[in-house]
């Protein structure tokens, strides 16, 4: 699925108009854990929100992308995903960098971005919200309820929210 | 278990900072009291020094007063030996005079004597004179008488020699007649013869009688010279008499005056001696009073050695107090020293915690939802092909999986408590009781639970915090009561003069009071969690929360009757 979607990046260049169609639902997802990911994106699977979606394992791989740079310098800056989940916790650039840079371009400024923590212990989430994040979420531990969360952020985010435009 | 450690130590190290934080005020507080009564000590101190000033002062005067006084008493005592001598002398001169006066007398009396022998000798000279006299008289008569024999005798010779010459003439008539007579003659020449002889005879006493008179004469003229030297000596005598009066009325008067010398002198002395004597008096006086003055003024220097001592023993105490007071804060400071060092070692603690159970929250979480997760889906994709003991057991991690995530919230509620600074405000506990209680009424609407919830005072606190102490009780109560058929759950208070007392009593297991110290510590479970579940982690955030508001908790309880747990919060 990861490949899959990758590869729909990589061509996205060249399928410019097909892919911006195509991502109307796209997911930006930023984990390092690959077990949370796999979580995140099983919970999204049942609801058909993750056919679109992109995982990124650190900062530095979601700004190359964000911002069209390194492996994705052939990329649009302003093909934006439609919701950026963002974990806090990464090594290389962390989620609060990866956010400032976002929130601080007027091409991604306005990119949905939800913050999805461990812990609601988080010393950064006051500063994630003056950072301009648009939701932090904390995953629950027990699986049913941590399903439940993801499945209804992808709803809100996917279909509730109306975004700019 | 590591994990528990870690928030034990957690724990202890923000205890061990409130402790710190009180037992720091509680030093402040007593500096304070220390500062006041090191204030107040030196006040006294200075007061006492200044009476101590004010005592050596009048020391000093009495010092002078009293060495006036000896100089006095010692000029009294010399004027005092003066005077003994002076009296010593005057009796000296008495006793002289009185030996004099003693002399005089004698010498009076010899003199007096003297006069009465010399009187006497007068008399008897005067008697030898009259005697004199009349033995002078007596022999002027005789004399006289022996004069008047003479011219007698010689009348009587003249007479005879005319007679012889008559009888020569009748001689011769007779010699005729005797030539005549011749023999008559002869007769007549032996008549005559004899005559003759009668005439020498005669004669012979005429010259001794011639020669007594002149004896006589000169005997008178002797006696005459005697009785001129007698009366020279008589007047000599008288003249030594009318001198020996003369001197003997000079001595009676001399003695007189000395008698009048010796009275006045006696006088005097008399005087002397009443002066004496009321000298004596006065020296006694002054020497009891000099000796009454030593003895104050022993008294004032052994008031002023204690004063002195007790001065000596304040200012020791005072310097005593001031180093333990330098010590105080000197320890204060050093304290405040380690306190900083500590509250930069606790904030760097703190922060490692932060860290730490940021750590714990993000890390620990993940591989347990992991954990949880894997085990759901593996149940949901591949529960139907497992057997029921498979099923079981995916369970039995399911359900721990989820006990450690609570357990994982519950301590980082905990320790969070412990970092969050409360912000006090006015609680209306009544309404916030009320709304949490029928809140959690109907989350347990199975059961039967009636609230009774007198009047609660407000109280002023962490709004956040206190609800979460009123949840936890509550919740507890609603817990630990859910095998008795009808919970009561009675809430109330008591206001006292510097707290209020909040009470939550429950009609559940109750719990056995040997373990109440048990109740309020980090994981401590009373009751099985096949029994009641929990994590032992709610009480203990009651109690770090009331023990960060300045109050206390307990509990009283019963087997099977109940318990109560109170709760105090500072007014």
């Amino acid at each position: 699925m990861k490949q899959e979607n990758e590869i729909l990046v990589a061509e996205s260049t060249e399928t410019e108009l097909l892919l911006v169609t195509d991502n109307d639902n796209d997911i930006l997802l930023v984990e390092d854990n690959d077990g949370d990911a796999e979580m995140t994106i099983r919970a999204l699977k049942k609801h058909n929100l993750a056919n679109h979606l992109l995982h990124l394992k650190d900062g530095a791989q979601a700004l190359d992308f964000l911002f069209a740079e390194g492996g994705y310098s052939g990329r649009q800056v302003e093909n934006t995903p439609k919701i950026i989940l963002l974990d806090l916790k990464m090594p290389k650039v962390n989620g609060k960098e990866v956010l400032k840079r976002i929130k601080s371009d007027p091409r991604t400024r306005k990119i949905p971005v939800v913050i999805l923590s461990s812990s609601k212990e988080d010393p950064d989430i006051e500063q994630c919200y003056d950072l301009g994040a648009n939701g932090y979420v904390v995953k629950p531990v027990e699986f049913d309820l941590f399903h439940k969360v993801v499945s209804e952020l992808g709803l809100f985010w996917m279909i509730v929210n109306q975004p700019p435009q | 278990m590591k994990n528990e450690q870690l928030v034990y130590q957690n724990e202890e190290k923000e205890k061990r900072a409130a402790e710190l934080v009180i037992a720091n005020k509680e030093l402040a507080f007593q500096n304070q009291e220390k500062a006041k009564r090191a204030a107040e000590l030196t006040i006294a101190n200075k007061e006492l020094a200044f009476q101590n000033e004010e005592k050596g002062k009048r020391a000093a005067e009495l010092t002078i007063a009293n060495k006036e006084l000896a100089f006095q008493n010692e000029e009294k005592g010399k004027r005092a030996a003066e005077l003994t001598l002076a009296d010593k002398e005057l009796a000296f001169q008495n006793e002289e005079k009185g030996k004099r006066a003693a002399e005089l007398t004698i010498a009076g009396k010899e003199l007096a004597f003297q006069n009465e022998e010399k009187g006497k000798r007068a008399a008897e000279l005067t008697i030898a004179n009259k005697e004199l006299a009349f033995q002078n008289e007596e022999k002027g008569k005789r004399s006289a008488e022996l004069t008047i024999a003479n011219n007698e005798l010689l009348f009587q010779n003249k007479e005879k020699e005319k007679r012889a010459a008559e009888l020569t003439i009748a001689n011769k008539e007779l010699a005729f007649q005797n030539e005549e007579k011749g023999k008559r003659a002869a007769e007549l020449t032996i008549a005559n013869k004899e005559l003759a002889f009668q005439n020498k005879e005669k004669e012979k006493r005429a010259a001794e009688l011639t020669i007594a008179n002149k004896e006589l004469l000169f005997q008178n003229k002797e006696k005459e010279k005697r009785a001129a030297e007698l009366i020279i000596a008589h007047e000599e005598l008288l003249y030594q008499n009318a001198e020996k009066e003369k001197r003997a009325a000079e001595l009676i008067i001399a003695n007189k005056e000395l008698a009048f010398q010796n009275e006045e002198k006696e006088k005097r002395a008399a005087e002397l001696t009443i002066a004496n004597r009321e000298l004596l008096f006065q020296n006694e006086e002054k020497e009891k009073r000099a000796a009454e003055l030593i003895i104050a003024n022993k008294e004032l220097a052994f008031q002023n050695q204690e004063k002195e001592k007790r001065a000596a023993e304040l200012n020791s105490a005072n310097n005593e107090l001031k180093k333990a007071e330098d010590d105080i804060h000197k320890l204060n400071e050093e304290l405040e020293q380690k306190v900083i060092e500590r509250t930069e070692q606790l904030v760097a603690a703190n922060k490692e915690l932060e860290s730490f159970s940021y750590s714990v929250s993000h890390d620990l979480r993940t591989p347990l939802r992991l954990v949880h997760g894997y085990t759901r889906i593996l149940k949901e994709d591949y529960g139907i092909n497992l057997d029921t003991e498979a099923n079981r057991l995916m369970n039995n991690i399911i359900s721990n999986a989820k006990k450690m995530g609570q357990l994982i919230d519950d301590l980082l509620t905990f320790s969070r408590l412990g970092r969050k600074e409360l912000v006090k405000m006015n609680i209306p506990v009544s309404s916030m009781v009320t709304t949490l209680c029928s809140e959690i009424k109907n989350e347990n609407g199975n059961r039967n639970i009636e609230f009774k919830i007198n009047e609660l005072q407000p109280a002023k606190g962490d709004n956040a915090a206190i609800k979460q102490v009123w949840v936890n009780l509550i919740s507890n109560a609603v817990k630990y009561s859910k095998l008795t058929e009808k919970a009561i759950i009675e809430i109330g208070c008591e206001t006292k003069e510097n707290e209020i007392i909040y009470f939550i009593k429950d009609n559940g297991d109750g719990f056995d009071m040997r373990y109440a110290d048990k109740l309020f510590g980090m994981f401590q479970r009373l009751h099985t969690d096949e029994k009641f579940e929990g994590t032992g982690v709610g009480l203990a955030i009651v109690h770090r929360i009331i023990s960060k508001h300045g109050g206390s908790v307990w509990a009283e309880a019963k087997v099977n009757e109940g318990a109560t747990f109170n709760f105090s919060l500072p007014k």
